[in-house]
């Protein structure tokens, strides 16, 4: 059996294949592009590019959404400096340090900070990635079904609680998220069940067409609702100077080793948390930077700090949510969770006996991720001010051109129409959760782990019927006190909150 | 008593719940398995029915803030959202009756010119053009190279 870096050269070596080469080289590009377009996320590039990826082998697709996955990362960065207009959620924080820098006369610096920044991350969390995901599998391979049934709740309670608005709401949208997958067939002995009556709904509802309604359209509408009401001034200077010293940039940024290092470190860990994303991440780095600072009161004036944390975070983010995707098949946020859907529509089962089932896949992708980040840099060299010029296209010509290329990825599906309406149900579904402040990422997560919860809750009861198990085998009693200890932080957490908060409206208003 | 979104909400998910769990009563054990087809849906259903309701009495104790006069909260376009919905449900509806060129093209121009209303015959003309380009390049893409077959109109036969 070969070793660890004999597959991982082999996988490097193979990607520099054109058939690999080129799906990576396309995805990366498409990522920079939609990462920098504001209003356009990550989710939503590679839900347009998932439709492209049905007829490709199962690891040129996968290259393709890593490129952009990681294009995207990268590419965000680009209007949080130069415009002050985070180009997704992930590149918030961002947007405090590289805008002034950039308004203070220095916007290449600004830029290629962050790029390198990102670069640097990724990278670093490529050996977290590389390293950590097998011996994470084997830890898992040891799972049975009660181990799995406990994962998976604590995967579900850690992110009902990390919401921000209700406990209870987050909780609901977990089970709400569960709740369609009990629609059709039962998964074990394939009895139908609420049906509805709909004789499609038989072989229950699939959960990409569900994925990608909720987001693109959650995303879309409620930018929709923004429309024609003010005018933004997205305008960039295409004659902007970026031109940088790139030692200067790079020392600027290896002279603070351990704010890289730990801010990639958060990244990971956020990552590695189910359903979660960049968007803490960068948010949580940013915070954490500025704590540690000896200077926190320069942050969101333009300080290299501030972008180095977050662009690190970030990249370093997509790597801790492919160890999580690759090791226990649970997604890290809704970017995997697209990835996952495409696993599945070629027919491969990730999780634990992901890589050993399917080694030249798992370190394809490991190779693919590495190979993007070098290829995103270059891509940046050449042509940042082309990104520039792309980035007005209007939204009026976007979002119909996305919701036509989600209703053919639905279609691809099982080429029928059930996924579309699928899609347009979950569509006015999601954007109904989004008015009425449900949180998508329970949802999302209780779509995608429902069946699992499932097929394990009834094969260890069907294995043995006492119910105790769940709790006295020690791994799965571990996961569900920690699932316990998530929701009770949680609970604590946002009373803590409502205090604060309470206590801020007690006290007397300065203006007055 | 008037609810707000968070009371709306967990309202529809308890009347959801109730009315699933009510449908999993009349589901049948299958004498092969110790549980039935009934039993996770009755779990989820029945947390779900737990949660909303909190959701909702949370909702019924909080206390309510006055509302913001109309010129203090942020305007949204509803309408075009409805219209956008509408629009991408009749989309969706045309597509198996008049197939996915036409359906799309009509869908593109419909929604771009509404979106961004054309003043002028230039303008129109970007309209069309945007819709048809899109319509070709995503044909092409899909039928020719990636051998998704896209819908046909049933009406049209094309």
């Amino acid at each position: 059996m070969p070793g660890h870096l004999e597959l991982l050269g082999a996988g490097i070596a193979g990607m520099f294949h054109l058939k690999y080469m080129v799906p990576l080289v396309i995805g990366s590009l498409i990522g920079v592009v939609g990462g920098a377009l504001p209003g356009i996320t990550i989710t939503m590039t590679v839900i347009v590019v998932l439709p492209f990826t049905f007829g490709l082998e199962p690891l040129q697709g996968l290259a393709a959404m890593i490129g952009v996955y990681v294009g995207g990362e990268t590419g965000g960065l680009i209007t949080s400096c130069l415009l002050g207009i985070p180009g997704k959620p992930s590149a918030v924080a961002t947007t405090f340090d590289g805008f002034p820098m950039s308004k203070k006369g220095e916007p290449g610096r600004a830029l290629w900070l962050g790029i390198w920044a990102s670069i640097l991350g990724g990278l670093l969390g490529a050996i977290v990635l590389v390293a950590a995901t097998g011996p994470l599998a084997e830890l898992a391979l040891a799972f049975g079904p009660w181990e799995y049934f406990s994962l998976f709740i604590l995967a579900l309670s850690m992110v009902a609680g990390l919401v921000e608005s209700s406990l209870a709401k987050g909780l609901l949208s977990g089970a709400i998220g569960c709740i369609v997958t009990i629609l059709g067939n039962d998964p074990v002995m394939g009895q139908p069940r609420l049906t509805l009556g709909i004789a499609w709904l038989e072989g229950g509802v699939p959960f990409l067409p569900v994925l990608i309604g909720v987001f693109a359209f959650a995303q879309i509408m409620t930018d929709v609702e923004r429309m024609g009401l003010a005018k933004t001034s997205d305008t960039i200077d295409a004659g902007v100077k970026l031109a940088v010293s790139h030692l200067d940039v790079l020392w600027d940024i290896l002279s603070r080793p351990f704010l890289l290092l730990w801010s990639t470190f958060i990244g990971l860990v956020i990552g590695v948390l189910p359903a979660i994303g960049g968007s803490a991440a960068n948010m949580l780095a940013y915070d954490q930077a500025k704590k540690f600072s000896s200077r926190p009161e320069k942050f969101g004036t333009g300080i290299p700090e501030g972008i180095i944390a977050s662009e690190s975070s970030n990249n370093a983010n997509v790597a801790g949510s492919l160890v999580t995707i690759m090791a226990f098949g649970i997604p890290g946020d809704a970017v995997t969770a697209v990835m996952l859907g495409a696993l599945t529509i070629h027919g491969i089962q990730s999780g634990p006996l992901f890589i050993s089932q399917n080694a030249a896949l798992a370190y394809g992708m490991f190779a693919a991720y590495i190979l993007a980040h070098p290829l995103v840099l270059i891509m940046l060299a050449l042509g940042v001010r082309w990104v520039l010029r792309i980035v007005i296209v209007p939204k009026s010509i976007l979002y119909p051109v996305v919701l036509v290329l989600c209703v053919v990825g639905a279609y691809a599906l099982g080429n029928s129409m059930p996924t579309v309406y699928v899609l347009l149900a979950s569509g006015l579904g999601g954007y109904a959760m989004v008015k009425l402040g449900f949180p998508l990422a329970p949802f999302i997560l209780g779509v995608i782990l429902g069946d699992q919860i499932e097929i394990n809750l009834v094969r260890s009861i069907m294995t043995d019927s006492d119910p105790w198990l769940f709790a006295t085998r020690p791994i799965s009693g571990v996961l569900l006190a920690a699932s316990v200890v998530s929701i009770v932080a949680a609970i604590w957490q946002h009373r803590r909150m409502q205090r604060k908060a309470a206590a801020a409206a007690d006290e007397p208003d300065a203006d007055f | 008593m008037k609810l707000s979104r968070d009371g709306w909400g967990g309202l529809a998910a308890l009347a959801a719940s109730l009315f699933l769990y009510a449908a999993t009563l009349g589901l049948k054990d299958n004498p092969l398995v110790p549980i039935g087809p009934g039993y996770y849906p009755r779990i989820v259903l029945g947390i779900s029915a737990i949660l909303a309701l909190a959701v909702l009495i949370a909702d019924l104790l909080k206390a309510r803030k006055p509302r913001a006069a109309p010129s203090e909260k942020q305007k949204l376009n509803y309408a075009m959202v409805a219209a956008m919905f509408a629009a991408f449900g009749l989309y969706c509806g045309a597509l198996p009756f008049v197939g996915f060129r036409i359906a799309t093209f009509v869908y593109l121009a419909a929604t771009n010119a509404m979106l961004d209303p054309p003043a002028s015959t230039k303008g129109y003309l970007r309209v069309l053009a945007v819709a048809l380009v899109t319509t070709v390049v995503v044909y092409l893409a899909f039928e020719r190279y990636l051998d998704v077959l896209l819908p046909r109109g049933r009406w049209t036969d094309y």
